[in-house]
Order: structure tokens, then C-alpha cells, then sequence
């Protein structure tokens, strides 16, 4: 640990305004989403707690029914719009994390088999990758939400959408893990440690996981951090569009689709709050990935 | 008493367009043959250098000598047991590799990068059931470190604290572990400067004088291989075109190719 | 004495970095004549590729060029070498690989080059990169054809008729025959050599290896951890070395002789200093095996001209 605070990395990341000022937006994000439960004033996916009349009320103003003063307003249902921020970013992180770790191990793994493998199974899953990436990945995530919403019976649709959501995500973001991997594989397969390690009698897998695997993850953090902040916009996307999580247990992509309902009737809190959380999130997360990008280049000679 | 006999050893590479194309523009299959037809035999205890310039498939004989290349034809063995055998059970496999091992030209490349010393050395130690046990090993590679002319405390470091010379010697103490009796050399020193060099030679010397070990000793420095052979074949685009002992080549060389390899050679004043 | 063509006067090549500054190059000092050919000397990290690189003002941030004075036929260069590179200096790189741009025909990348530098006409400049082609023994039907159809040492060729178009005073040959095979390094040599000297051409040929210099140098300088150890005749430095280092690093060098079968090689104790841990005084003392007391404390000049050997001082005490 204290060789990392020691360490040149360290010492470019506090002389980098970008890098610092990000990574705390992204660090602030998280931790309000992680202890909601403590800084929400109201819970907002509880429906007996909200009370209707406290509808529409704008931001820092008493409203006129109840006298209730809500940081951010209300919505159309009258649920306290910070408190459904907080607990939207919940969801929104949540799922994009789950689904980034999920493209990753994927993406890591055929990556893997492709690049040292070869042949015809190489020649699979590569083409398969091509397939997949013709497709924008909104529409990809939406054929396999599609897909198990149809599969599934309708009381379980609503619990399992964060699941499925998740999955559809995650698989429709594996691709640029594998092919990375797949290329730092093929150059490391040629390196004489591999060949000493085939030597001692190590079989396919072995040499893989143990003696590759160590060796292509570097441009893995940097897709991931990447990925996330498309994983982000891909939920809230899909969240905007109604097929995302509902809202009952709103992200802020389903916030921001009811904002849009109601921008032009005078409401633009609905909108601008939501809106404003996720931009801040997902910029955040891009402009740390780039600066992670630049810095892990191997710019050493 | 050959220990390592190549006999009509040949690597043939297909290089032929996809069939369809030959068809279309009727050009027959094209091969490219890396080693032709080549024979040789190296006593137990002693060093056979095979030396050639690029594309003389001197590498190639090598990667077939370990069992990291199968020969199209012909066979090189081991004690009359040939490693590339189809036939071969897996254990029978593992212990044949176990007597045979290989110290390779980078030092960049031969070692992992992201595992240190300790464990680089442990692991044909452990694939080979050598010795059990953690603190046995441990020992066993500080035995290894020092006989390669390092220290114990270095098997907690990663490669790159090394430098060229102490990586090839890291190389040459994973080569030892497994107690061979055979080291493919191949260019262990071409990437090294000059003073590194004559103390990695000579730490190879002192190590076969040892250990008794037989080396298939590859490069393409003749100079080299004049400190380093008992024996010296001069391969050309695959064929073994000269042998004999480093003296008889130097002072009277039997083919043209072998004289213009002495004469191109830079001398020294 | 005629006066030289390039002098190096007191330079220093640093590179700036957290823990300090790291010297790559350490107030080195030394001449070209014109028409003849320098060889340095050196193994990784000697520094010698750094100073090709200062003369042409070659070297990107954080390293630079941190003291001294480069004198090019009687003027001051270092402040802005761009207008002499290529043009009055020229230099050829290791891999010939990467010299030549893949995508260009050799003979648009000549052309090119030779209008750069001089004023005539494009037939002009084809012809002249026809006769250059000739004179390094490549077909000059050829200028049409593309660096990947020729082989390394075609390819080295090639480079030094683009080092030699424009007509320079002065080529720096960084470890040109390093990724050559034997008997093609023997060829570039004899070319460069013949080359240069009808041209009356200079050239600083850096290298690791002794047989080139001792094949191809008429003047040699041994570098070691940035500093200039020994500069001499070939002859003197590789036969009657005086700096120890030197001694060492020709004893260890394997030679076909038939004399020296199954012997042990000279090795010299020890590995060069990192540029972070370069010793005080004699930055060899380490490794000496005739060290004195005084090499511990202060660093050595050039003594005589010949080596920076506090062991040739004449005032020692005794012999």
C-alpha cells in the first residue's frame, strides 16, 4: 500500500487537476449512493410514504398543501426527488458495476482462449465478436432484455429487471475486453517464458491463466472504467426508453423520462435534477478512464 | 556414446496459397524447408556448438531438440528416447523433459514479468514433484540462486530489478532446477554486452564441469563458440554443411561457406 | 594539425526525473578529424548512443543537453542543429526496418532527401539517386520498388545512400550492422569504409563490438557510464590499452585464435552503474582490480590525451 503512494502513479494523479477532480465527483457519487439509507430524507420506493398532495413542489419551497420542503422538489407522485436522486444512483451504479464485471470476466476469458488457441475456435469466437459489434449495443441489450422478458412469467418481470438488466449489459459490452486481450495474448504467446513453461510440462489452461492471464491485464482497467460510463448511459437509456428498471424502484434514466414529461408544463426540476446527477457520473468516470488511459500507457522505452 | 543424435533431422514449413487460389493460378504447393536432412551426435559431458547465420534453421533444431517442434522427418533423441514420440505416455513425456532443459537468447522475454525470482525457479521444481513441501523448495531455490552467482534475498524480486546478465543468470538457474542432464543454449549470450558475456560463458563452463552436462550449444558468433565447444557444426539454409572440432574448423576449414564465415567473422587486432 | 571538423567540448546529456537528475552523458570531450573514421565504444548504457544523438540535437524532453559546446567546422552548433541536420551531418540507425518509410518507394524517399538539400531539377535529383544506388551496390532499376522487398542488409544499403545524398562532412553511424548478419556486416563495413574515404567523409561509428572497430576505426574512444575512459589510435587502444577498463573489456571479447581454445574468458568483476548509482571518483574504481586510494575520492581527467586513469598520473610515487 505504501509503495502505491509512492509511486509515480500517485505522484502524476495529485498533479492532475482532471484526475482528482474526477476521481472525487466519482468517489462523492458513490458514497451518497451507498449510505442513501442514512442521508435520504424519505424513501422513496415506499408508496404508502408518499403523499400525492405534495406533488410538484418546487425546489426549497414550502408546499402549498402540507408545507413540506423538499431540496430538490418533488415529482408527479410527490416522491422527494433527492432522496429518489440517491437511490436511483444506487441502481444505476449497481448495475453498471454488475455489468462491467460481467463483460469483463467474459470478454477476459474468450480473449484468452482465442489468442492462444488459435484455429478454428479463435476464428468463432472473433466472428461472433464481429456480429455482435455491427450492432449498436443499445439495440443488442434490448433484443436480450427483450428476450428474457419474454422468457420469463410476468410476476417475477419487475424483481428480476435489475438481473436482466445487468445481463443484457454486460453481454453486449464483452467484445473490446476480448479483442485487447486476444492481441496482448497473441504477443505474449510468442515470448520464450512461454515456451520455458511448456518446457516443465504445463498444459493449455495452466499456461494461460497462470502465466498470460497476469500479463494482458493492464489495458483491462482502462476498458473497464470505459465501459462503465457506457454501462451508465446504457442502463439510463434503457431505464428512459421503459424497458429499464421501473418505476417503482426508479434509476435516474426512469426519473429522467418522467422530467421529460413534464419540462414543458413548467416542472423542469423533475428534469434538470436527474439529468444533471447522471452527466456529472458518467463524465466523471469517461474523463477518469482517459486520464487512466494516457497515464498506463507504456510510454517507458 | 552419442547421447543426443539427430538423424535426417527435417523441418518442412507449408508456405502454399489456400487451395483456392491455386487453383485459379495454377501455382503448385511451396514449402520451405528451415532444416534439411541434417546429422549429427553429441558424447555425453561434452558442448556441440551449431552455428549459422540467420535462416539457417539452427533455431529450429534447437526448438526440435527440447520437444517445442515436431520434425517433419527424421529424429533427434536423447539417450535413444525421442521427446517427440506420438506415442509417448504423459508421464513418460514429463520425464523426459525433466532431463532435457533450455536457456533462450532474451533475457527480456524468458522470464515472467509480472512473477518474481522465487517463484519463477519453484515452479519446474513443483511441476516435476521434485520436492515436497514449501520450506524444501524454498531452500532448493536459494541453493540454485547462489550457484548462479546470486543471492537468496534476490528470489523475493521481480525480473525487471535485473539487469541483462543476472536475468540469463536467473535463466540458466530455472534451466538447472529440474537437475538435467541435457541445455539447449540457444544465442544465451547474443543479447549481452561483452564483459556480461564472458561471465555468463564462463558461469556455464564451471556449471557443466559440475554437473556433468551435455550442451547443445546454438549461435551465431564463432567467436563464441571458439571458448565454449568440443565440437562445431556449421549449418546453411538448413544443411548442415561442415564438422568438426573448433581447431581443425579454424585452422583449416573444408567448405566455402565456412571460410567466408571466418573471413566476414570481425577479428580483433 | 589540421583543424578538426566536429569538437565536443565538456557536454553533458541529463535527464531530469523525481529522485534528481541523472547524468547519461558527463562532461564528455572529443574530436573528429575530417576524413577520418571514430569509433566509440561502449556497452548498454555507456551513453554512447546519447552522444550521437546530443550532436544532432536528437534528444526529446526530459532529457537534454545540459552543458558544453558543439563545434561543427569552426562554428557553434548546438544551439540550433537543425539546420545542419541531414544536411551537413547525417545519420544512419541501427534497424534498418524502421530507417525507411514502409509506404514510400526507396527511390521518392532518395529523391526526396536530395532536394532537400540541394537546388536542382527532379530529373537532376532521379539521376543522382540513380548513381547513389549504384554506388552502394544496389540494381537501380530499383527506385522503384518498395523497402519490403529487400532484405536487412539490402536495406542498410539503402539508408546509407540516404545518409550519403545530400553530401555530408560528417555521418553518425549508430550500431549500423548490429541487426546484420556476419557475413553481410563484413559488406557494409568495406562499403562504408570506401565510401567515406573517397568522399573524404567523416564518420563517428558507434558500437559495442570490438572486431568492428578494430576492423573499421582509424581512432577509438571507450565509454563507460558516460564518460570518455580511453581515446587513442585503434591500434594503441586495443593493443596496449591503457585504462584498466579498457584491458578488461579486450580481454574478455572472445577471438578466433587458435591459441585460446577451452580457456576461461577475462571477465571483469561486476556490472556497470546505474545512472542513479554512478560511484564517486572513478566511476569504474568498483570494479578495478589496480585501483589506488585516490580513485575512491576524486574523478579523473584525461591524462595525456590517452586515458582518465588516475594510474598514468606522473607524479604517482613510485612505478
Amino acid at each position: 500500500m505504501k509503495r502505491f503512494f509512492a509511486s509515480d502513479f500517485f505522484y502524476d494523479f495529485m498533479r492532475s487537476p482532471v484526475a482528482l477532480v474526477s476521481f472525487l465527483i466519482v468517489l462523492f457519487l458513490i458514497l451518497s449512493a451507498v449510505f442513501a439509507g442514512v442521508l435520504a430524507p424519505t424513501n422513496p420506493f415506499d408508496a404508502a410514504s408518499l403523499n400525492l398532495m405534495n406533488g410538484f413542489t418546487p425546489p426549497m419551497e414550502p408546499n402549498l398543501f402540507t408545507g413540506d420542503v423538499f431540496w430538490m422538489g418533488t415529482d408527479d407522485q410527490g416522491r422527494d426527488l433527492f432522496s429518489a436522486i440517491l437511490y436511483g444512483l444506487r441502481i444505476s451504479l449497481f448495475v453498471g458495476a454488475m455489468a462491467v464485471a460481467l463483460a469483463t470476466v467474459m470478454g477476459v476469458l474468450l480473449g484468452l482462449i482465442a489468442g492462444y488457441m488459435g484455429g478454428w475456435l479463435d476464428n468463432l469466437i472473433m466472428r461472433f465478436a464481429d456480429i455482435q459489434m455491427t450492432f449498436p449495443s443499445i439495440l443488442v441489450a434490448m433484443l436480450i432484455f427483450g428476450v428474457a422478458r419474454g422468457i420469463l412469467p410476468p410476476e417475477l418481470r419487475d424483481e428480476m429487471a435489475i438481473t436482466v438488466l445487468i445481463v443484457s449489459i454486460g453481454l453486449s459490452e464483452w467484445v473490446p475486453f476480448a479483442r485487447t486481450v486476444r492481441g496482448s495474448t497473441l504477443v505474449e504467446k510468442e515470448k520464450e517464458y512461454i515456451a520455458a513453461a511448456r518446457l516443465i510440462g504445463l498444459n493449455r489452461w495452466q499456461i494461460m491463466i497462470r502465466h498470460i492471464l497476469p500479463n494482458v491485464l493492464n489495458p483491462v482497467l482502462v476498458i473497464a472504467t470505459i465501459t462503465l460510463a457506457l454501462a451508465i448511459i446504457a442502463e439510463a437509456t434503457l431505464s428512459f426508453l421503459g424497458v429499464g428498471a421501473p418505476r417503482t424502484e426508479p434509476s435516474l434514466g426512469t426519473l429522467i423520462r418522467v422530467g421529460q414529461d413534464f419540462l414543458f408544463s413548467g416542472e423542469w426540476w423533475i428534469l434538470l435534477f436527474p439529468a444533471s446527477t447522471l452527466l456529472a457520473l458518467a463524465l466523471s468516470v469517461n474523463l477518469f478512464g482517459d486520464w487512466l488511459r494516457d497515464k498506463l500507457n507504456p510510454r517507458l522505452k | 556414446m552419442s547421447f543426443i543424435t539427430a538423424k535426417n533431422l527435417t523441418r518442412r514449413y507449408d508456405l502454399s496459397d489456400p487451395w483456392i487460389v491455386r487453383q485459379l493460378t495454377f501455382r503448385p504447393k511451396r514449402f520451405l524447408t528451415a532444416v534439411n536432412d541434417v546429422s549429427f551426435s553429441v558424447e555425453k559431458g561434452t558442448t556441440y556448438a551449431l552455428v549459422g547465420e540467420s535462416g539457417s534453421g539452427k533455431s529450429t533444431i534447437a526448438k526440435m531438440a527440447v520437444g517445442l517442434l515436431a520434425p517433419s522427418a527424421g529424429t533427434i533423441t536423447l539417450d535413444n528416447h525421442n521427446l517427440n514420440d506420438p506415442n509417448l505416455s504423459p508421464q513418460n513425456q514429463q520425464a523426459m523433459r525433466r532431463r532435457i532443459q533450455m536457456v533462450f537468447q532474451s533475457p527480456y522475454a524468458s522470464l515472467n514479468p509480472r512473477w518474481r525470482v522465487g517463484d519463477i525457479l519453484a515452479e519446474p521444481i513443483q511441476s516435476f514433484d521434485l520436492i515436497q513441501g514449501a520450506k524444501n523448495q524454498a531452500k532448493r531455490v536459494d541453493e540454485l540462486l547462489e550457484q548462479v552467482g546470486l543471492s537468496p534475498s534476490d528470489a523475493k524480486k521481480y525480473p525487471h530489478e535485473f539487469s541483462g546478465g543476472q536475468r540469463q543468470r536467473i535463466s540458466i538457474a530455472r534451466a538447472l532446477s529440474s537437475q538435467p542432464e541435457v541445455i539447449i543454449c540457444d544465442e544465451p549470450t547474443s543479447a549481452l554486452d561483452v564483459s556480461v558475456q564472458a561471465q555468463v560463458l564462463n558461469l556455464l563452463k564451471s556449471l557443466q564441469k559440475e554437473f556433468s552436462l551435455t550442451y547443445l550449444f546454438i549461435t551465431h558468433d564463432l567467436a563464441v563458440v571458439s571458448s565454449v565447444a568440443n565440437r562445431i557444426g556449421v549449418l546453411n539454409k538448413g544443411a548442415l554443411v561442415e564438422e568438426a572440432s573448433p581447431k581443425e574448423l579454424f585452422t583449416n576449414p573444408k567448405q566455402d561457406y565456412t571460410r567466408m564465415l571466418l573471413n566476414a567473422a570481425p577479428k580483433m587486432l | 594539425m589540421t583543424q578538426p571538423l566536429l569538437e565536443v567540448k565538456n557536454i553533458s546529456v541529463e535527464f531530469k526525473t523525481r529522485g534528481g537528475a541523472l547524468k547519461a552523458v558527463d562532461d564528455l570531450s572529443i574530436d573528429v578529424q575530417p576524413g577520418e573514421i571514430l569509433g566509440l565504444v561502449g556497452e548498454s548504457g555507456a551513453g554512447k548512443s546519447m552522444m550521437g544523438a546530443a550532436i544532432l540535437g536528437l534528444i526529446d524532453p526530459p532529457g537534454r543537453l545540459s552543458n558544453g559546446e558543439i563545434w561543427f567546422k569552426g562554428r557553434r552548433i548546438d544551439q540550433n542543429p537543425e539546420t545542419l541536420r541531414g544536411c551537413e551531418i547525417s545519420m544512419i540507425f541501427q534497424d534498418p526496418l524502421v530507417s525507411l518509410n514502409p509506404l514510400k518507394k526507396i527511390g521518392d524517399q532518395l529523391v526526396e532527401t536530395i532536394l532537400r538539400h540541394k537546388q536542382m531539377s527532379r530529373a537532376q535529383a532521379i539521376d543522382r539517386a540513380r548513381k547513389g544506388l549504384i554506388e552502394v551496390g544496389i540494381d537501380p532499376e530499383r527506385l522503384n520498388a518498395y523497402p519490403h522487398t529487400f532484405s536487412g542488409g539490402m536495406r542498410q544499403r539503402v539508408v546509407i545512400a540516404l545518409a550519403l545524398a545530400p553530401e555530408p562532412s560528417l555521418i553518425i553511424a549508430d550500431e549500423p550492422t548490429t541487426a546484420l548478419d556476419v557475413s553481410v556486416q563484413a559488406q557494409i563495413l568495406e562499403l562504408l569504409k570506401k565510401l567515406c574515404r573517397g568522399r573524404g567523409t567523416s564518420i563517428i561509428l558507434i558500437t559495442h563490438d570490438m572486431g568492428v572497430i578494430s576492423e573499421t576505426a582509424d581512432r577509438v574512444g571507450v565509454l563507460y557510464a558516460g564518460r570518455l575512459a580511453e581515446i587513442g589510435s585503434t591500434n594503441q587502444v586495443l593493443r596496449s590499452s591503457k585504462h584498466p577498463y579498457t584491458q578488461g573489456l579486450v580481454a574478455s571479447t572472445p577471438k578466433i585464435d587458435p591459441s585460446s581454445f577451452g580457456q576461461s574468458l577475462y571477465q571483469i568483476p561486476g556490472s556497470m552503474p546505474k545512472l542513479d548509482a554512478i560511484p564517486t571518483g572513478c566511476a569504474f574504481h568498483p570494479r578495478c582490480t589496480q585501483g589506488i586510494k585516490k580513485c575512491s575520492q576524486e574523478r579523473p581527467p584525461m591524462m595525456k590525451n590517452t586515458a582518465a586513469c588516475w594510474l598514468l598520473e606522473e607524479t604517482r610515487q613510485g612505478i
